[in-house]
């Protein structure tokens, strides 16, 4: 079955978001930051009513932080009752796959590791398929831990 | 609708009814000539008996079937409701709510006695001379219980709690949208019919958020009705005889904050009744009434519920608790004898101390009042007793009104804002004061504030910030977290407090244990609040208190010089909040005619003793007749307060424990553990309107143009208002005072007026001045007018 993907590019990377992952894009504005936290936790941001809590996905990958500047959009997610913003480099399209995920091969970076699902291929070109709840789940928790 | 859907409904029906009736059953026993509740009862088992029926619950249908029977008899009157038949309907309404709870649960139904219940409904109903069955052999203790008559069922439909949370984030988006347009509207030119539209829109938009907000709120009438039964029932097991008393059902908190208050509750009067209440022979012995009396009560405090559990047994007996803290090495003969009383008191709380001579099935499980207390502060909850030995106790309970509105501090620190509990804080000092002490050893903070040491941290040292440059002092807090000792927290500045919505945060967020949630004010700029716990954990304090007895002997030695006391008036706003006001500005308290109140342009009066009195805040319309109103004078000025009720008056700090300069508030001091605001009354007078100061040692306003229609129709009673003596015409034969203000629009008398010695102020009928030279007052110029003749009066 044909599957919505959201295509981005994060930390370098061409990635591609299942669309039932995502709520929204936003361009990011104000971030409160938040002190006393891993680097990857840029802080909280207010989307109307609602706090996001605003995950710097490049620098959980690269392990710096994105400059202030560099923090162009975020994809809105809604995980587990608390929302979050995950920072992106760019977002290019929504688009639907015909294949679906394809098992990944070669050899992946081993910082891509626990959030590499799947590969698509748009327009020739492969997108690293990730999985947004892995960018909470595994990152913090494996360093809380 | 399916099958499985009307059997939730009927389940969930049953269920609170069941809930609801507890107490009815237990108030028709205790009074069975009561009608009402005899049919409330017969309506409930009617009901069942027919929604089972066409439900095919047989089993339902069977025991609501024997009930209805009997409690038909009673109602006829061919039966009368004796302790055994009570016994055997309560038991059946029982087993009816396992029974409930097994459906609802999916849960297999022990199948065992139901026919033992039916036999002893129908036993006794063929049996009316048979003496009482063996289970209520015993004296059966009397039972009483007012409530304030049976109550009518509002009409209610269910609705999932997500769809009103739903409602309330909708909402909450309105509010910030229309703080926004409201900021956008200021910055373009104002056009006052859009100006109002946008005021109506916002009015509908604040009472849309009250009303969203009641969704989430309950009776605490759901606290209190598992009550009744439950005194009966240990009050049957432990031989004792209760008279019950439940006031203020109608109070409504959060119900959240409901279920998180059931336990403690439940607990508390538990104690009384197994440890508080004696037995009817002592209490016989005693000399005191045989039925001992229990009383819960509920009422609402500014944003707190208060509820109170009082008894007139036998209290705590401290001697004893000590000597069990003794026995139990926790504490030092020395430490004890230095104790007071309230000290000795608190012990209660102590986990592993209980006055009970002897562990019971009721309330001896070992969990203690420390449980309690720490239930009841996880809320933000505060305990507190009012212990009189031999006759009683009084425990008194002050939980916020809902789990997510808490007072809160601002506090800055390394450039960036958080928010603390304000019951945390226990003190703030500035790091220059006096009092205050900070030294430092091997990287190790101390605070040393009027001769008690604490451990000291800077937050933004917990939290890895950089501490930035600052002109001014730093605060010190002083900080209480529930567990541990209190410690000194430095930040930037203390720079508010508010009134604070909180909202969990992420888990992400909360993992870090500094946090506590999260919050959005006004400005849209998310701010966390934190956990004053976690920081104490995260700061690796160690955990030692000094010794409390010993403070309190350096205390007494210095607590003349070290904290000044004035008498306070506490009392109650009109808003609700509770405050504070130095009781020498007050000359007196009355009650005031609403119908004296009125306004002026955006300011309120109150016409008293003959004058008109500014009213400080700026209250005008009220719903009752009269109103507590405190009349306070500055020395010359007169103001006038009303207030919602005038509590007791109280010693309170001429400082505040926490100065923050905020309107008209000065700061906050803590008094009897409750937090209460403290008037500025600086603040409160130089508020007031200038003009409206009748007492001020002025002349009489004389208008030379007497026979003017304007000065007469218009000037005069404009002047009078304000409060000035007014003397039409110039005093024929009589001498000017030089006080006196002579105002007049023509230059001959004006001339005249001088040269007895009294200023002049000129009128002119013509908004502009026919000079330079000209120093006369446009005379619809009402502020510069008054600006005048006060001017001239000094």
């Amino acid at each position: 079955m044909d599957q919505l993907y959201l295509l981005a590019t994060l930390a370098g990377t061409k990635v591609a978001v299942d669309a039932h992952e995502v709520e929204a894009v936003v361009r990011l504005a104000d971030v409160s930051p938040v002190p006393g936290m891993a680097a990857h936790v840029a802080g909280l941001s207010a989307l109307r009513s609602r706090v996001l809590t605003i995950i710097d996905v490049p620098a959980l990958i690269r392990g710096t932080a994105t400059s202030v500047e560099k923090r162009g959009y975020a994809i809105i997610a809604d995980i587990s009752g608390h929302s979050y913003g995950l920072v992106v480099d760019a977002v290019h399209d929504i688009c639907q796959v015909a294949d679906g995920g394809l098992p990944l091969r070669g050899q992946l970076d081993p910082a891509w590791t626990p959030y590499a699902r799947a590969i698509v291929e748009h327009e020739e070109q492969p997108y690293l398929v990730v999985s947004l709840v892995s960018f909470i789940e595994t990152g913090p928790l494996a360093q809380a831990a | 609708m399916r099958m499985d859907d009307l059997l939730q409904e009927f389940i969930a029906e049953t269920q609170e009814t069941l809930e609801a009736l507890a107490g009815e059953v237990v108030a028709w026993e205790a009074d069975p000539s009561d009608r009402d509740r005899l049919d409330a009862i017969f309506r409930f088992f009617h009901t069942v008996k027919g929604s089972c029926g066409f439900l095919n619950l047989p089993r339902f249908e069977r025991l609501s079937h024997a009930a209805e029977d009997v409690l038909s008899d009673l109602r006829s009157g061919q039966r009368s409701p004796d302790p055994a038949t009570v016994n055997a309907v309560l038991g059946v309404m029982d087993r009816i709510g396992e029974l409930a709870e097994a459906v609802a649960i999916g849960a297999a139904l022990p199948d065992e006695n139901d026919d033992l219940l039916i036999g002893a409904l129908s036993a006794d109903a063929h049996s009316n001379s048979v003496p009482e069955t063996d289970a209520v052999a015993a004296p059966a203790p009397e039972q009483r219980v007012r409530q304030g008559g049976a109550q009518a069922v509002p009409r209610t439909i269910r609705l999932p709690l997500s769809l009103i949370d739903q409602l309330m984030n909708g909402v909450s988006d309105m509010v910030l949208a229309r703080n926004e347009l409201s900021r956008q509207l200021r910055e373009r030119s104002g056009d006052p019919e859009l100006e109002s539209a946008f005021e109506r829109l916002s009015t509908c938009v604040a009472d849309m958020r009250d009303a969203i907000s009641k969704t989430r709120m309950q009776r605490v009438d759901r606290l209190f009705t598992a009550i009744p039964r439950m005194v009966r029932d240990l009050g049957r097991e432990l031989g004792k005889r209760i008279d019950l008393t439940l006031e203020g059902g109608d109070v409504e908190m959060d119900r959240e904050m409901v279920e998180m208050v059931v336990d403690p509750l439940t607990h508390i009067v538990r104690n009384s009744i197994d440890h508080g209440i004696e037995t009817p022979e002592r209490r016989r012995a005693l000399g005191k009434p045989e039925v001992g009396m229990l009383k819960l009560e509920a009422r609402q405090s500014g944003n707190q519920i208060v509820i109170e559990v009082s008894d007139d047994g036998q209290g705590i007996d401290t001697q004893r608790l000590v000597e069990k803290a003794v026995l139990a090495e926790t504490l030092t003969r020395d430490a004890a004898n230095r104790m007071s009383e309230a000290e000795r008191l608190e012990l209660i709380f102590h986990p592993g101390l209980s006055t009970a001579q002897q562990i019971t099935a009721i309330s001896g499980r070992g969990v203690g009042m420390d449980v309690v207390r720490a239930n009841v502060e996880r809320i933000g909850g505060v305990i507190s007793l009012d212990n009189q030995p031999g006759r009683g106790l009084r425990i008194i309970l002050r939980v916020p009104l809902t789990l997510t509105i808490i007072p809160g501090l601002i506090v800055r620190a390394g450039g960036l804002h958080f928010a603390m509990p304000r019951a945390a804080v226990v003190e703030i000092l500035h790091d220059n004061n006096a009092m205050l002490r900070i030294a430092e050893v091997a990287g190790a903070k101390i605070a040393t504030i009027r001769s008690v040491r604490h451990s000291m941290v800077d937050l933004e040292d917990v939290l890895g910030m950089e501490k930035l440059p600052q002109s001014g002092p730093r605060s010190i807090m002083v900080v209480r977290s529930g567990t541990g000792v209190p410690f000194a927290m430095g930040v930037a500045a203390v720079e508010n407090h508010e009134e604070l919505v909180i909202r969990p945060a992420s888990p992400l967020i909360m993992a870090s244990g500094v946090y506590a949630g999260m919050t959005l004010p006004d400005n849209g700029k998310p701010m966390l609040l934190l956990d004053a716990a976690g920081l104490a954990n995260a700061a690796d304090l160690p955990n030692v208190a000094d010794d409390c007895a010993q403070r309190h002997i350096e205390e007494d030695e210095m607590n003349a010089a070290a904290v000044e006391m004035i008498p306070a008036l506490r009392f109650e706003e009109l808003s609700g909040e509770r405050r504070l006001i130095q009781l020498s500005v007050i000359e007196r308290v009355e009650d005031i005619d609403t119908a004296s109140f009125g306004r002026s342009g955006s300011r309120a009066f109150v016409r008293l003793d003959g004058g008109l009195v500014p009213v400080v805040n700026g209250v005008h319309s009220f719903g009752a007749a009269t109103v507590s109103a405190l009349r306070i004078r500055d020395g010359a000025r007169e103001a006038c307060y009303p207030v919602a009720a005038v509590l007791d008056i109280i010693d309170m700090p001429l400082v505040p424990d926490m100065v923050a300069m905020h309107g008209v508030l000065s700061g906050v001091s803590v008094i009897e553990g409750e937090h209460l605001e403290v008037i500025n009354p600086f603040a409160l007078f130089a508020g007031l309107p200038g003009e409206s100061v009748p007492e001020q040692a002025r002349g009489r306003c004389v208008l030379a143009d007497g026979d003017d229609g304007w000065t007469r129709e218009i000037l005069a009673p404009l002047l009078r208002q304000a409060g000035h003596e007014v003397v039409l015409g110039l005093p024929a034969g009589e001498p000017v005072d030089p006080l006196d203000v002579v105002l007049s629009s023509g230059p001959d008398l004006s001339q005249a007026a001088e040269i007895l010695g009294c200023r002049v102020v000129h009128l002119r009928a013509s908004p502009r001045p026919s000079g330079p030279q000209d120093g006369s007052i446009y005379r619809y110029d009402q502020d510069a007018l008054m600006a005048a003749i006060a001017g001239v009066g000094r």
